[in-house]
């Protein structure tokens, strides 16, 4: 009985520490460009630049644009993918991905989209209208 | 005025809610037979009252209401009746009325089935559970303390603030924004209500135990509990197939799970139920694992209700791809969160001391420790995924403002727990039927474990397995099936009604095989650009402007019309041009994508769609979505879908120089932006090229008298038809050309006619009588022949049908134990 739930604790203490210990290791912070150039899948939030120029190649198969990030660094960011559907309209991205030389390569992308269902602006209801 | 009686009626329903779960609480604690009389009345007329309420929504949906914010945020006019359907349940407030119409059903078979001691305090969970659910359709506003969101809110009280509402308090949009596209779709009709079912079942569970503890009579209570769950399950199984497959099929996800929270807020319930199954059966049939039994039954409510709050309180927002309106709910849902915890929770450990405890410990090699290790295992499992889903607020112990847990982490744990619980199906059905000891448990397991070895050695050369993990997942896998399928044929062969468990854990083991295989052999679609890319990416030699290794494969090829390409040494495939079907959305395009097997097999199209996003496109900005094309085949699934098209990009540049140049354009008639006006002249049958497009001239018509000008001396129209080659689209057009006089001159009418979707103008601009021909004046066409090419991603997904079918395995395994144990629980009672 004894040595039983000893071994029990011990079981249930060792995964509980190891589950733990691996989750704080797989989840990571929120971080700006610069803070990305020593980390590998940083997740970088931010808006996009569009006064700079951005475009999918068809040469190298890859989107880029520039992004400025929430403390205000701009940076060129490739994605290897067509651009997203709605990635104009999105108010907030999230590109996660590494630095590397001032570019950021972007393996994933997130986009935050403008919540119509919160803040209804007053242009849908021209819109619906006009419709 | 219906919208009035909408709230009304919610909040009458909630009212009675509220005094039906009080009489159940009185009932329960006098069993004075007059209190269940007035609960069961209460309980029939919020029913009533509900399904009033519920009635008038969807009245409201189907006559296109625009004036009630719920009607005008998720419908239009064009969308199709079985999508207002849709509607009801496409929003929270929506999704909330339908879970507690299906919870008032299940108490309403729970009023008829459930005996006493039980029925009182089971209805007052029932009810208790009701009430926050209606709490949360109220819309009350109580000295400034809003509760709940009510669907009748007009879109005055929704944003009072609007300038148009103030200029205009009776305002009503003419059309509302619409159901959002990706869920007009027959799999996510049938969804959200198999799901909510499924919710208000697994509510069950949860109120026998807070039964069983209330009236401490801790035995008989699984034998209605048990069916209840195994249901709740059967839905939450057919609902999560139901998601994965809507995933896989309409969304370009690429896959059938992501670990994204709100599937995970379906699979925890599912594997905590699963686990507290394992308990009441353990207990049923041992009499032990009370405690585990009342705790997971407990448990799976909770998880329900927890991960309901992480999905629609707003904390989850940045994390999932599901967007879930934050309606201001947090408080109601903390609330709801933290009183089923107190109860649940609070109530069990009140009550522990009193639980029954075996007087003996199990042995390991007996079906009570196996199966009940079972249980701990997905329990365990369910455990890790509540730790990643929540990792927005867990994660604060580790890092301020933390992101979602890489999907290793998943895979990392579930896996390994998934290899133990494989090993642990088969040695608990040999223990559960017969007892064994090592021995003869071993002399029992040897053909199984020839077949599984055989089978294992087998997947692993076919395969090209290389890595030790793998190796002993499919092992593990292949066991499952294999000493479960043994199982199998001697209980069909003695008593085929018993083959619930062995079928559900064959499906465990199906499923399994159909993960590893899906995932470790899913294999990106490449002409040879790509896969030369791909190789110097991984060899290091391909550099970027900067003269930077480049880390990121290509995942794309492209295609140009008419051209075929090799793709992966196994198809040739050809882009064979595209079609503007307009159906089901206006501007859909279907794309015809040709393969012809390398090796002669028989060549096959495929035709994946693009379409524009119509609730959130401008005019400005059209906003695309794909509809990915699988061809499914029993061992491999080809999955593609078009991201770019030269369509597409002329229709989005034109856009783009159209809002860019507005009054430009408008001034000078749309000659700017590079387009050209070209002059075509055509004989009666004769046609024309110009670029992509063939014009040609069929014949003149009559043209009727109202379209003229009063004074007209000629009136003529000309039929031409215009025929897109790239695409294969054609249209018949009838310009008119006239002279009329007016001031004693005479004058030429030729109104231009609009080729919308191409953003070409044609005008009849004159008639050549002496050869007998006319003059058509073209604007908007480039001169030149645009290149025609597409942009494909394609994947090769061997073995996904394998996953569909072990989840068909396990609903097949979840129904035979239902019937069984429901058919039981039916002659007891007679």
């Amino acid at each position: 009985m004894k040595p039983k739930l000893i071994i029990g604790v011990c079981s249930i203490v060792l995964f509980t520490s190891l589950l733990m210990y691996n989750f704080g290791t797989s989840i990571s912070t929120y971080v700006n460009f610069e803070q990305a150039e020593h980390q590998s899948g940083a997740h970088v939030v931010g808006a996009w630049d569009n006064s700079q120029e951005y475009a999918f190649s068809r040469e190298t198969m890859q989107f880029s644009f520039h992004m400025k990030d929430q403390d205000g660094n701009v940076r060129r960011v490739v994605y290897p993918r067509p651009k997203p559907n709605n990635f104009e309209q999105a108010t907030q991205l999230v590109v996660i991905g590494e630095m590397r030389n001032n570019v950021f390569y972007a393996n994933e992308m997130l986009m935050k989209c403008p919540s119509k269902y919160n803040e209804p602006g007053d242009a849908e209801f021209v819109n619906a209208e006009e419709s | 005025m219906e919208g009035f009686f909408g709230s009304l009626l919610v909040s009458a329903a909630f009212m009675a809610a509220l005094f039906s779960m009080l009489f159940y609480g009185l009932y329960a604690g006098s069993d004075r037979k007059g209190y269940a009389k007035a609960a069961d009345i209460l309980w029939y007329t919020k029913g009533a009252a509900l399904l009033a309420a519920s009635a008038i929504l969807i009245f409201l949906l189907v006559n296109n209401r625009f004036e009630y914010f719920y009607v005008w945020n998720y419908t239009s006019l064009d969308l199709e009746t079985m999508y207002l359907f849709s509607a009801f349940y496409g929003g929270q407030e929506g999704s909330f009325m339908l879970w507690t119409l299906f919870g008032f059903l299940v108490g309403t078979g729970l009023i008829r089935w459930t005996r006493d001691p039980y029925k009182g305090p089971v209805m007052f969970v029932m009810g208790l559970t009701q009430f926050f659910l209606l709490s949360m359709l109220l819309g009350w506003d109580l000295f400034g303390l809003n509760i709940g969101a009510s669907p009748f809110r007009t879109i005055a009280q929704e944003m009072p603030n609007a300038p148009f509402i103030q200029a205009n308090p009776d305002f009503v949009p003419a059309d509302g924004t619409g159901l959002n596209d990706l869920l007009k779709s027959p799999w996510m009709m049938i969804h959200p209500p198999i799901i909510f079912l499924g919710f208000s079942m697994m509510t069950v569970p949860f109120a026998f135990a807070i039964a069983s503890l209330w009236k401490q009579d801790y035995h008989d209570w699984i034998r209605p509990a048990l069916p209840w769950t195994l249901g709740a399950n059967l839905c939450l199984l057919t609902a999560i197939f139901l998601g994965g497959y809507w995933a896989y099929e309409t969304l370009s996800f690429g896959g059938y799970w992501a670990w994204d929270p709100v599937e995970n807020a379906s699979f925890v319930p599912w594997l905590i139920g699963t686990a507290g199954i394992h308990m009441m059966i353990v207990q049923r049939s041992s009499s032990r694992a009370h405690k585990g039994a009342i705790f997971f039954a407990i448990l799976a409510y909770i998880a329900i209700v927890y991960q309901t709050f992480l999905t629609r309180s707003g904390v989850l927002a940045n994390q999932s791809v599901h967007s879930f309106v934050d309606l201001g709910l947090y408080n109601q849902l903390l609330m709801f969160m933290l009183v089923m915890l107190l109860l649940g929770i609070g109530f069990y450990l009140y009550r522990y001391k009193e639980l029954p405890s075996p007087e003996k410990e199990s042995t390991i090699l007996s079906r009570e420790f196996m199966t009940f290790t079972g249980g701990m295992m997905l329990f365990v499992m369910g455990a890790v995924i509540i730790l990643g889903t929540s990792s927005p607020i867990i994660g604060r112990l580790f890092v301020e403002n933390p992101t979602p847990p890489e999907i290793q982490f998943y895979n990392d744990w579930t896996m390994p727990i998934a290899i133990v619980m494989a090993f642990l199906t088969v040695i608990g059905q040999y223990l559960f039927w017969k007892r064994h000891d090592w021995e003869s448990l071993s002399a029992a397991l040897i053909t199984p474990l020839l077949i599984t070895s055989m089978a294992s050695i087998l997947t692993i050369i076919l395969g090209e397995v290389r890595s030790l993990y793998t190796m002993i997942f499919i092992f593990a896998a292949w066991f499952t099936v294999a000493g479960n399928g043994a199982m199998l044929i001697q209980q069909i062969l003695r008593s085929p009604k018993l083959i619930g468990g062995s079928l559900s854990h064959i499906g465990f083991g199906t499923l399994l095989l159909g993960i590893i295989a899906s995932s470790f052999y899913n294999e990106v679609m490449l002409d040879e650009r790509g896969e030369n890319y791909n190789r110097m990416v991984e060899q290091g030699e391909m550099l970027d402007e900067q003269g930077f290794p480049v880390t990121q494969k290509m995942e794309i090829f492209e295609l140009s019309l008419n051209q075929p390409e090799l793709i992966n040494n196994e198809y040739m495939v050809t882009f064979e041009g595209y079609r503007l079907t307009d159906s089901p959305r206006p501007g859909q395009q279907e794309y015809r994508i040709r393969f012809e097997p390398v090796d002669g097999g028989k060549p096959f199209v495929m035709t994946p769609q693009v379409y524009p996003m119509l609730t959130s496109s401008t005019s400005e900005n059209i906003e695309w979505s794909v509809e990915p094309d699988v061809r499914t085949r029993l061992f491999n699934d080809i999955y593609m879908y078009v991201a770019g098209s030269s369509y597409v990009d002329q229709l989005n540049s034109r856009n783009e120089n159209q809002a860019g140049n507005l009054s430009v354009a408008d001034q000078a008639g749309g000659t700017e932006n590079g387009e050209e006006t070209t002059t075509l002249e055509l004989q009666r049958q004769q046609s024309r090229e110009i670029g992509p497009w063939r014009f040609t001239f069929q014949d003149f018509r009559p043209a009727s008298t109202e379209t003229l000008p009063d004074s007209t001396v000629i009136g003529v129209r000309s039929l031409i038809e215009v025929l897109h080659e790239p695409s294969g689209s054609a249209f018949e057009m009838e310009p008119l050309f006239a002279v009329y006089t007016e001031n004693g001159q005479s004058w030429t009418y030729s109104p231009p006619l609009e080729l919308s979707n191409w953003g070409i103008s044609l005008r009849f601009s004159s008639i050549i009588p002496d050869r007998d021909a006319i003059e058509l004046t073209l604007n908007g066409l480039s001169s030149e022949a645009e290149e025609e090419w597409v942009v494909i991603v394609a994947e090769k997904k061997p073995f996904v049908s394998i996953v569909w079918l072990g989840t068909f395995l396990l609903m097949g395994g979840f129904s035979i134990s239902i019937l069984r144990h429901w058919s039981r629980e039916k002659s007891l009672q007679k």
